[in-house]
């Protein structure tokens, strides 16, 4: 497929650093646009330390997971302590559709990159700013990390197992989506700048698009006052029973079986030979299986226990039962589906280590993405200030000696 | 009042539940005139799935559908019948994107594929959102918001404690996720459409989005090169400590202080108690081995304190110590009220009704809810007369065979 992407030709300074701003710029980067990260070596980003590293060389280069997180972002270096390093920022700037940036609010005023002086360089930009909770009110400057951003939106209390206390979510499952939507919500400016010519300052609380997900639990409190608690696998609405994980035969092996209709429960019901329990009338009903949800749930776990869990879900899908492995780490790279998909694949890093990165995690028919490795720090310095800004090879030189390029 | 920023695109959603409908709401709270097409025998199933004012169920009173619907037309159409189906082509010939989440062989059936579709319409996007995708092994597999979880990785690696269930989170978090990656490539669609050559149809697997995005992208690397990987733990963060969940006086707080600054920061917030400033603790790496040591002994702290008063203490002492809000609490926030997050709609049968408003802010062309959930077929006469110019008679006549 050698059609030209959705998004070539929108060029992107990506100001975004550790997790959530890389996102937005690689999905960007997938689409067809050309993002380049801005960093430097005078700050290094934490997550290009993080281990393992390519070939176990420690190395800012070589980070493995900062390359799957970071995959489709350039990397241009300016050390923005110095002003020669905003002036040309600027200027890549006034060559660029959309800046991104996911720092605290007021940092990029600080470095003389804020909004009012961005669009006098270029009046229709568009400015994603990502802030954890939004560039005004009250918690404004509030200290998070991703993972527990979640609990002001009250995300984090709905998760645990019924009964206990909530349980965390052990990393920032708010940075990939924040990075994904992220991208929507630049997309929405863009569409909006293409017709009317106007560019603008997006505004994205992280807090608030997340908290989107407490949706269905918000309304129970904004009608009857209800207020939710860790829920374990249930159903957040339905009483469907069952619905959970349940003991396979092995270490930490799981099968999740989402029962929703009376016809996927009698799916289930012949799946397991049709026990004496589970035909009785009383559970033919969704009403009558969530009244005995505890007990479905015990004789159901007694009977997967046994079983191995792919032959399980196989076995369960054949009878028209939602039911799918549960799958850990080591699964995802052997898994036959994600395989078929080509979820993970592995590509030779120009600095002579082989990676295993995610590339397309959605996929189109007509245009097939760009995936490129972890970028190099500074690997589109020579595009960007010969080719891009029209530096002379001396000026370039001198800017790279005084740790301006840096 | 302004246009959205989506404002000329057209939508179809021929969606249920929640994957669909949060995608179509996210084009349609933005700007997009998003119809939605629900089967005319009960209409789209999360109407009945709650919650509902004093647990009654009433179709049109249900709070999920409220939540997923806003700013949509509504419209009825039995597509699985052959007039209900042209009728849909003719209506596909007029958007720009239709938004689905079937299981993959439904619109082929219905001779509504993506082939079907662009035959009519070349430069139409096609959205599919489903848990496993459309193609790959498992792309026929019935699945649920669940199992598209617990197959991404997530819970296993994540969430849940060590020999006991992984756990999702609570919510649809799958069906949420596939939503919003399937309203970005798809948005993506269409605004490149020209530049691209054409429409095409955006496959969208909510399991593989986060297997990729969430779970792959810091582990599967480490993973492939050294064949070593790591499970959920129950606790928080291994590695660094603290950095876990603890009771409070009245709830839990996130306790979070890697840095030095930071667990300097806690340190002043509880007195500088002795033990917190022996010089080995000043390593987070140090004050994980130790973790059973030292979170009994924050809790007995925590546990004398509420969970705002430790959130303000920390906060101003550079400490990224969160309060964990219960739905309530999150919902009341001072912070949120000023920023206009909460909104409220009028609904015929709900009333003056709450609701979260705009997920990100575009100033210059503002978006978020403005219009309630559309009771079923409400835009009927509307969209089918006005738009594809049906007669009152013939709209009649569909109406009393069914297909509408």
């Amino acid at each position: 497929m050698a059609r030209a992407l959705p998004l070539e030709g929108i060029r992107i300074a990506n100001f975004g650093w550790v997790w959530a701003g890389p996102v937005v710029g690689q999905t960007l980067g997938f689409l067809g646009a050309e993002v380049l990260k801005i960093e430097s070596r005078a700050r290094i980003d934490l997550t290009r330390m993080l281990p393992p590293f390519g070939g176990g060389v420690r190395d800012p280069d070589r980070s493995l997971s900062n390359h799957a997180c970071w995959a489709g972002n350039g990397s241009v270096t300016l050390n923005l302590k110095k002003p020669e390093a905003r002036e040309l920022a600027r200027e890549l700037i006034a060559r660029c559709d959309v800046v991104i940036e996911n720092f605290g609010p007021g940092v990029m005023e600080g470095l003389d990159l804020g909004w009012e002086r961005l669009r006098a360089v270029k009046p229709d930009l568009v400015m994603f700013s990502m802030p954890a909770a939004g560039l005004t009110g009250p918690l404004k400057d509030i200290r998070t990390y991703g993972l527990s951003l979640t609990s002001t939106t009250g995300l984090d209390s709905l998760t645990g197992y019924r009964g206990g206390p909530p349980i965390p979510v052990e990393n920032a499952f708010s940075d990939p989506y924040n990075g994904i939507m992220g991208a929507f919500a630049i997309l929405c400016a863009l569409h909006h700048r293409d017709r009317t010519g106007v560019g603008q300052h997006i505004d994205y609380s992280q807090q608030e698009a997340v908290m989107q997900m407490v949706g269905p639990a918000f309304m129970d409190y904004a009608m009857n006052g209800r207020v939710a608690a860790p829920m374990g696998n249930r159903h957040p609405l339905l009483p469907a029973a069952p619905h959970g994980v349940f003991p396979c035969a092995g270490e930490d092996r799981w099968v999740s079986i989402a029962v929703l209709s009376d016809a996927e429960w009698r799916g289930l019901v012949a799946a397991m030979d049709g026990p004496d329990w589970a035909t009785a009338p009383e559970l033919a009903t969704a009403a009558g299986r969530a009244e005995r949800i505890d007990d479905v749930h015990e004789r159901v776990a007694a009977w997967t226990a046994a079983h191995d869990d792919r032959e399980l879900a196989a076995r369960l899908q054949r009878h028209g039962v939602a039911a799918a492995p549960v799958l850990n780490v080591a699964d995802l790279l052997a898994d036959p589906h994600y395989r078929a998909r080509g979820t993970f694949i592995e590509v030779q890093h120009p600095l002579g280590f082989r990676e295993t990165i995610y590339g397309a995690y959605v996929k189109t028919s007509r245009t097939e993405a760009h995936v490129r490795t972890g970028p190099r720090m500074g690997q589109d310095n020579d595009h960007v200030f010969t080719d891009l800004l029209g530096l002379t090879d001396e000026r370039y030189r001198e800017l790279i000696a005084s740790q301006v390029i840096y | 009042m302004s246009d959205g920023a989506l404002h000329g695109i057209t939508a179809l959603e021929l969606g249920h539940s929640v994957s669909a409908p949060y995608c179509g709401k996210l084009f349609a709270d933005y700007g997009a005139d998003v119809i939605k097409v629900e089967p005319p025998d009960g209409g789209d199933p999360a109407r009945g799935w709650g919650p509902f004012p004093g647990d009654r169920p009433h179709p049109e009173r249900s709070g999920l559908f409220f939540f997923l619907n806003t700013n949509k037309r509504g419209i009825t159409l039995d597509v699985t019948r052959p007039e209900g189906r042209d009728l849909l082509l003719a209506l596909a010939r007029r958007a720009d994107v239709v938004i689905e989440n079937h299981r993959p062989g439904r619109l082929r059936a219905w001779g509504l594929d993506y082939e079907a579709l662009a035959r009519v319409n070349p430069a139409l996007v096609l959205i599919s959102i489903t848990p496993f995708g459309q193609t790959g092994p498992y792309a026929e597999w019935n699945g649920h918001d669940l199992n598209a979880y617990h197959l991404s990785g997530a819970s296993s690696r994540y969430c849940g404690r060590p020999g006991e269930a992984p756990l999702e989170h609570g919510t649809f978090a799958a069906d949420f996720y596939g939503a919003v990656a399937a309203a970005t490539w798809g948005l993506a669609a269409v605004y490149g459409r020209e530049r691209a050559g054409g429409g095409q149809h955006v496959d969208v697997s909510s399991a593989e989005a986060i297997a990729a995005t969430f779970v792959g992208g810091q582990n599967i690397g480490g993973y492939a090169q050294n064949g070593i990987f790591e499970r959920r733990t129950g606790v928080g963060m291994p590695l660094g400590a603290p950095a876990t969940i603890l009771p409070c006086k009245d709830g839990h707080v996130w306790m979070l202080a890697l840095e030095p600054g930071q667990w300097n920061g806690l340190a002043r917030v509880l007195g500088n108690p002795d033990w917190m400033q022996l010089e080995m603790f000043q390593d987070m790496y140090v004050r994980a081995q130790n973790a059973d040591a030292i979170y009994p002994l924050l809790e007995q702290w925590t546990m004398e304190h509420g969970k705002r008063e430790i959130m303000e203490q920390c906060q101003a002492n550079g400490v990224p110590v969160t309060a964990v809000f219960t739905v309530a609490e999150a919902a009341e926030q001072e912070h949120l009220r000023e920023r206009g997050y909460l909104v409220e709609l009028d609904h015929p049968e709900l009333g003056r009704l709450r609701d979260l408003g705009a997920p990100f802010k575009l100033p210059a062309s503002p978006g978020g809810p403005r219009r309630a959930a559309p009771a079923l077929g409400e835009h009927n006469a509307e969209v089918y007369g006005r738009l594809l110019g049906t007669s009152a008679a013939e709209l009649a006549r569909l109406r009393a065979d069914g297909v509408v």
